[in-house]
């Protein structure tokens, strides 16, 4: 069964090997200059408040300019290497799904081979046992490797993202919504998420085709969904209070009379994702309306104004800024839990699979 | 004696319609067994629950006493050849014959290689590219080299042209002849069954009309010819399968364990395929349900 596995899924694993070579190549071929960018930047060896100027220093240096004059309009190869290689990790289970997955059972189903295979000297718990775990396995690996080549590749944009640099749109902390889901372990689980679910859909639809479809459909539903309400509920958040200075809070009015305010750090907590934040007075009840006094600070409306005088003139009525967040240290939690997640679901789908196949037998 | 296939009260219904219902039959070990019937009959759903491909809805199947597909023990004992013979067309034909003997701890190697020569296969030729004839021939080398002892084809010849049709069914009755395997084989052509079989059993409106050895069934079944009258007058013993009139003269078939005597009648022999056809066109309803194929061995 191992032999036929391997003979029918060779092709599929070859092209794998040959994107993986190819990305491997591209990553090689420009990490040299970038390294060296990042040696000659001092980031290495700075202290305090000095580090945040020089990362971002080394980022608007690295995304400024063509290194390689490839790419045409004179745009900065750094930045659309650095969005498409974490695309490639973002989209690489979806693909795995939908073409290894989807096909998987319903091709067999499809053409008829399925009665071929299962009349042989094998049962279809075997059958279908052999090819999840070694194609799953697979799948796992071939985007935890695209994964660990990007992160390897990246790592000075990571440090220097980390030590509060900013240049461009390389502007993502790890728990942002394109690094932390393709960086760490989440691309384990994702893979196996994306697999079962291709194998899944086209067990029940029986067609190779509309399996791919519904596949692409639902993981890019789970992607769409898993920052913004799981994620952030996977472990229990912090909730601190802070000054709109301290937070770092933009104040951007809403409406005729409402606002809302945003913090962008958590005082005392570098590296916190802030997963909500929101205006309140002194006795910590969430407010939504401007003031009156503050009314002329609104941009836009009579006088001088913006949002920072909005901001200091809410600050002087009391307000400040409740803030919900996942300290940094509960970066490796978030990984464990949202790959442990998609890994339960994985064999959630495998287990039906296995039931449906035998359900008719029973 | 074993039974190859053994079922009682079978059913299978798809939501409202019933595939094939209250079928009780004892297929012996030793013979060539044809699964004959209209389109639609439930040929097939009879094959898929003895392959295990389906679960009955009622009643009961064994298959060479065991419960279908149970496990691969019992998986190595039937040898099965699918409608339309899949293959997989991105597969060599060696690919296949490795394929056998990967999943059939039974698999006779020298069988399979010696039918490939035989069959001027090509090992190396892709299955997607071979004719149906061959695609067909490499299923049943497929079929026969995991060794089984009961061979289940589904409609094998339905979509070879004459020639392919008459060369498949010459080798698997070869086959069949040096191996000792037991065989059922469905089709609705009677003319592609009456070479190979020698146990018939028709299907019409999912259920069983009539089941028996052929010699058997060419013996009690004649063909009556006399003046117009009335089928209900007939002595007892006699069952009319089905009835013809012209103006002037009455024509049935009729089964019966012994001679008809009446000198009205002018009996003759009757033709496999008339036989058939005569049981395809009953009505729905008449005839006894339950048909035991009982073979002395």
């Amino acid at each position: 069964m191992i032999w036929l596995t391997w003979r029918q899924f060779r092709a599929q694993a070859i092209t794998a090997i040959a994107a993986l070579a190819a990305f491997a190549i591209l990553l090689a071929v420009t990490e040299s200059h970038m390294s060296s960018l990042y040696a000659a930047s001092g980031i290495a060896g700075c202290h305090g408040d000095t580090c945040a100027g020089l990362a971002s220093q080394f980022l608007v240096h690295l995304t400024s300019g063509q290194t390689f004059p490839l790419l045409p309009g004179g745009s900065n190869e750094y930045v659309i290497l650095y969005f498409l290689s974490v695309l490639v990790i973002l989209i690489a289970p979806a693909i795995i799904g939908i073409f290894w997955g989807a096909p998987l059972i319903a091709r067999e189903l499809e053409t008829g081979t399925c009665r071929l295979a299962w009349n042989q000297s094998i049962t279809r718990t075997r059958w279908l046992t052999v090819k999840l775990v070694l194609i799953g396995v697979a799948a796992m690996a071939v985007t935890e490797a695209f994964s660990l080549l990007q992160t390897w590749w990246a790592a000075p944009i990571g440090k220097a993202v980390g030590l509060g640099g900013s240049a461009s749109i390389l502007t993502e902390s790890r728990f942002g919504w394109f690094v932390f889901p393709t960086h760490g372990i989440t691309p384990l689980g994702y893979a196996a998420f994306g697999f079962a679910l291709g194998v899944t859909a086209g067990l029940l639809i029986r067609r190779p085709i509309p399996a791919m479809a519904v596949t692409l459909a639902i993981f890019a539903a789970v992607q769409f969904v898993t920052p913004l309400w799981v994620r952030p509920n996977l472990l229990p958040s912090s909730r601190t209070i802070a000054t709109i200075e301290a937070a770092q809070a933009n104040a951007v009015p809403t409406g005729h009379s409402t606002i809302a305010v945003t913090a962008t750090a958590v005082p005392g907590q570098p590296g916190a994702w802030i997963t909500s934040s929101g205006a309140v007075n002194a006795a910590g009840q969430q407010v939504s309306t401007i003031p009156a006094a503050c009314q002329p600070a609104v941009p836009g409306a009579s006088g001088p104004g913006g949002s920072p005088a909005l901001g200091n003139c809410l600050a002087s009525h009391g307000i400040r800024v409740a803030v919900s967040y996942q300290p940094a240290s509960n970066y490796w939690p978030l990984q464990w839990a949202e790959t442990g997640m998609f890994l339960v679901l994985a064999l959630a789908l495998a287990w039906y699979c296995f039931w449906r196949l035998n359900r008719r037998l029973s | 004696m074993t039974a190859v296939i053994e079922t009682e009260g079978l059913g299978k219904r798809y939501r409202k319609l019933w595939a094939l219902a209250d079928c009780t039959l004892s297929i012996p070990a030793g013979h060539v067994v044809g699964l004959v019937g209209p389109n639609g009959a439930g040929k097939t759903t009879l094959i898929n629950l003895a392959t295990g491909e389906l679960a009955p809805t009622t009643g009961t199947i064994e298959v060479l006493g065991g419960r279908p597909a149970a496990g691969p023990a019992q998986l190595a004992r039937v040898g099965y050849l699918a409608q339309d013979a899949p293959v997989y067309a991105g597969l060599s034909v060696a690919d296949h014959l490795r394929l056998g003997a990967r999943l059939n701890p039974g698999w006779d190697a020298a069988l399979a290689r010696a039918r490939v020569g035989q069959l001027d296969l090509n090992p190396r030729q892709k299955a997607g590219t071979l004719s149906g004839g061959q695609r067909a021939q490499l299923a049943l080398t497929l079929a026969t080299a995991k060794r089984p002892e009961l061979l289940i084809l589904d409609e094998p010849v339905a979509s070879l042209d004459p020639l392919a049709r008459r060369e498949f069914l010459q080798d698997l009755m070869e086959t069949v002849g040096e191996q000792q395997v037991s065989v059922v084989l469905s089709s609705h052509l009677i003319s592609d069954l009456e070479r190979v079989c020698d146990c018939l059993i028709v299907l019409v409106d999912s259920r069983v009309r009539v089941a028996g050895p052929v010699d058997e069934l060419l013996a009690t079944h004649h063909l009556l010819s006399g003046p117009r009258r009335d089928p209900a007058s007939l002595p007892d013993g006699l069952e009319v399968i089905s009835a013809s009139h012209t103006d002037v003269q009455t024509t049935l078939l009729v089964r019966s364990s012994g001679p008809v005597l009446d000198p009205v009648w002018a009996v003759s022999e009757v033709g496999l395929e008339d036989l058939v056809l005569a049981y395809m066109k009953q009505t729905a309803g008449r005839g006894n349900r339950h048909r035991h194929l009982e073979v002395q061995k």
